[in-house]
């Protein structure tokens, strides 16, 4: 295999497995938006503060499995705090109350995981077994990116399968259509609400820990990935699950061929490709009129 | 009559107090007070989208940015510019951007809106950190050339050296600008923006057209923006990335106009004095600024989600339950 072909595959490969973490990070942004309304601005920080999570359950037990099982859970448990006692009380004032909600929490998680753990990259070991290339008919695959891509799949298929196929999935689909109604059904919808927030953290947070052997874990982590996790779901179309996936595909593609072909502006690349978008269609690409 | 004269002394006891800050307060704090002035006015100017239009931005440091690389770039690369033509060159560079962006931002609102100024403002700030040829980089376009201001034939006021002439300069720009927008607001076409964040489609079906308006008070808002982001680099005499195109600057005259009180015109003056002096006092303590804007944020809108004069005026009704409130009515 001559090596232009190479460059090509293992851009596609890492842009896929980026897109599958943006994508992790904006289906539970996505879900929490379609079916409470709330634009959880504090989202990308639950991701990055899963990362540094998961840094410190590996410094301290030395197993990357065991922080992959639990620095998501332990997110998702200070998500589903907030959600309880700010988010919920903020409710009635609006959307406006909420943006500034999460804006507020999203620095203070900024400012606490500086404080705690400093500002340096800090590093996160793959486990030793994901280390290294598979080849396959020529060519050489990095393990790790399969293994992110496979995760995101399942992560993706089980929630596919609980939206759809299970009674709870049921409610959730008719909470998204009409909340009201569901809660005078007699279902109690706060509790779902909450259950939903935290799984969509429990994504983020999964993916946080996932991507911080490639990048590493920082502070700016949440502003670089977050970004753009929050183009995804503006540029697919809010609440809308398909959008959120065909994007966040295009967007790690044209990341990763961005960064070989035109270095620096990769980001501006991103953009234009939403601005083009919103353009012609305002709602995205599988957004409906509101 | 009385109401006239009582009004007309106040303005010249402001514009009284204001002539004597530089002498009765020293450099420190007259640089403290212009520093209050510029986000004062640029926390107005974004309040035009947000209280008066509902339009909610998180990348309104796109504007101030770019009237401040725009007046920095002029000073820089036309040699003999005068410092009106190069203040002029900033507040140009605003509203071109505006212009450019509104075909796109008019079309949207709420969340969406808010998301993509957020985005836009970061792929500004990422640009401005990589076309190092013409921003500087992280280092930013600093030490330009102040030109002074030159009235022909009458006098010539030095900048460069003079931190009480450019106080003066400053002072009356701004003056202005508040003025401005305060009578821009209370015009009819003020009104209708009232009434778009109140019920667009309403203001629709009476024939009033809705995209164009928002198109014009959003150029309107952002050539206020790059008047202050314009003043803000002059008054440094450094334009950078982190300084003028940041998230910081996006959020702060959110957290100010959230302090202050949305629903009014003044709301956001009043706001930006209570943080600048809070964070003044602060700053002795700590350098957590994140946590420092996060905790106001969450507590404000916790507590007080209608600011500083949304409680007076609840306490006013509640006291007073005649007298009436502010000139633009709270958002349900």
């Amino acid at each position: 295999m001559d090596p232009i072909t190479a460059m090509y595959v293992a851009q596609g490969i890492h842009g896929l497995a980026y897109g599958m973490v943006l994508f992790l990070i904006a289906s539970g942004l996505n879900v929490i938006f379609g079916m409470m309304g709330v634009l959880n601005l504090a989202h990308a920080s639950f991701f990055m503060l899963s990362a540094y999570l998961g840094f410190q359950f590996v410094s301290l037990t030395g197993s990357f499995w065991l922080a992959l099982l639990l620095a998501p859970i332990a997110t998702a448990v200070c998500g589903v705090l907030m959600e309880r006692f700010l988010l919920r009380k903020v409710h009635a004032f609006g959307h406006m109350g909420e943006l500034i909600l999460t804006v507020g929490v999203a620095q203070i998680l900024l400012a606490s995981v500086k404080s705690i753990w400093g500002s340096e990259s800090l590093p996160l070991k793959m486990p030793p077994i994901l280390e290294g290339q598979l080849a396959v008919a020529g060519l050489n695959y990095p393990i790790y990116r399969l293994f992110i891509i496979a995760l995101a799949l399942v992560v993706l298929v089980i929630m596919a399968l609980l939206l759809y196929k299970t009674r709870l999935g049921m409610i959730v689909r008719a909470a998204v259509s009409d909340a009201g109604m569901v809660n005078a059904l007699g279902i109690n919808i706060p509790l779902v609400f909450m259950l939903v927030f935290g799984v969509g953290i429990w994504m983020a947070g999964v993916a946080g820990v996932v991507i911080a052997p490639i990048l590493t874990v920082f502070p700016g982590l949440a502003d670089q990935v977050g970004m753009d996790a929050f183009i995804v779901v503006v540029t697919g179309g809010f609440g809308s699950l398909t959008g959120a996936f065909v994007v966040s595909v295009i967007f790690g593609l044209l990341s990763s061929y961005g960064i070989q072909f035109v270095s620096q502006f990769a980001p501006v690349l991103i953009v234009s490709f939403m601005a083009i978008v919103l353009a012609i269609r305002p709602h995205g690409l599988f957004g409906v009129k509101e | 009559m009385m109401n006239r004269w009582l009004r007309l002394s106040g303005m010249v006891a402001l514009l009284a107090v204001l002539a004597t800050i530089p002498a009765v307060f020293g450099p420190y704090y007259t640089n403290l007070f212009v520093t209050f002035a510029i986000f004062a006015v640029f926390s107005v100017s974004l309040n035009l989208l947000l209280g008066y239009t509902g339009l909610f931005s998180f990348g309104h440091a796109i504007f101030f940015g770019a009237g401040g690389y725009g007046t920095a770039l002029a000073l820089k690369h036309i040699s003999g510019i005068g410092l009106l033509p190069a203040f002029g060159a900033g507040v140009l560079a605003a509203v071109v951007l505006a212009l450019l962006l509104c075909p796109i931002v008019v079309r949207l609102s709420g969340n969406a809106f808010a998301m993509l100024h957020l985005a836009f403002a970061q792929v500004m700030y990422v640009l401005a950190l990589k076309l190092r040829g013409i921003t500087g980089g992280e280092d930013g376009i600093g030490n330009f050339p102040i030109p002074p201001l030159t009235i022909p034939g009458v006098a010539s006021f030095p900048m460069k050296d003079s931190p009480q002439n450019f106080y003066y300069f400053a002072i009356v720009i701004l003056g202005l600008s508040l003025w401005l927008m305060w009578f821009f607001t209370k015009t009819p076409f003020g009104q209708i923006q009232l009434a778009i964040r109140e019920n667009a489609k309403r203001v629709d079906y009476l024939g009033f057209r809705v995209s164009q308006s928002k198109a014009v008070i959003y150029v309107v808002s952002a050539a206020f923006a790059g008047v202050t982001g314009s003043i803000y680099g002059m008054f440094h005499n450094l334009v950078s990335a982190d300084g003028s195109l940041g998230a910081g600057v996006s959020f702060a005259p959110i957290i100010n106009i959230m302090i202050g009180g949305i629903g009014s015109f003044l709301g956001p003056v009043l706001g930006t004095a209570i943080f600048q002096i809070f964070e003044e006092l602060i700053s002795r303590f700590t350098d957590k600024v994140e946590l420092v804007m996060g905790l106001t944020l969450v507590l404000i809108i916790m507590f007080a989600p209608m600011g500083v004069l949304g409680v007076a005026r609840t306490l006013k009704q509640k006291w007073f339950p005649a007298a009436t409130g502010g000139d633009a009515p709270p958002k349900k």
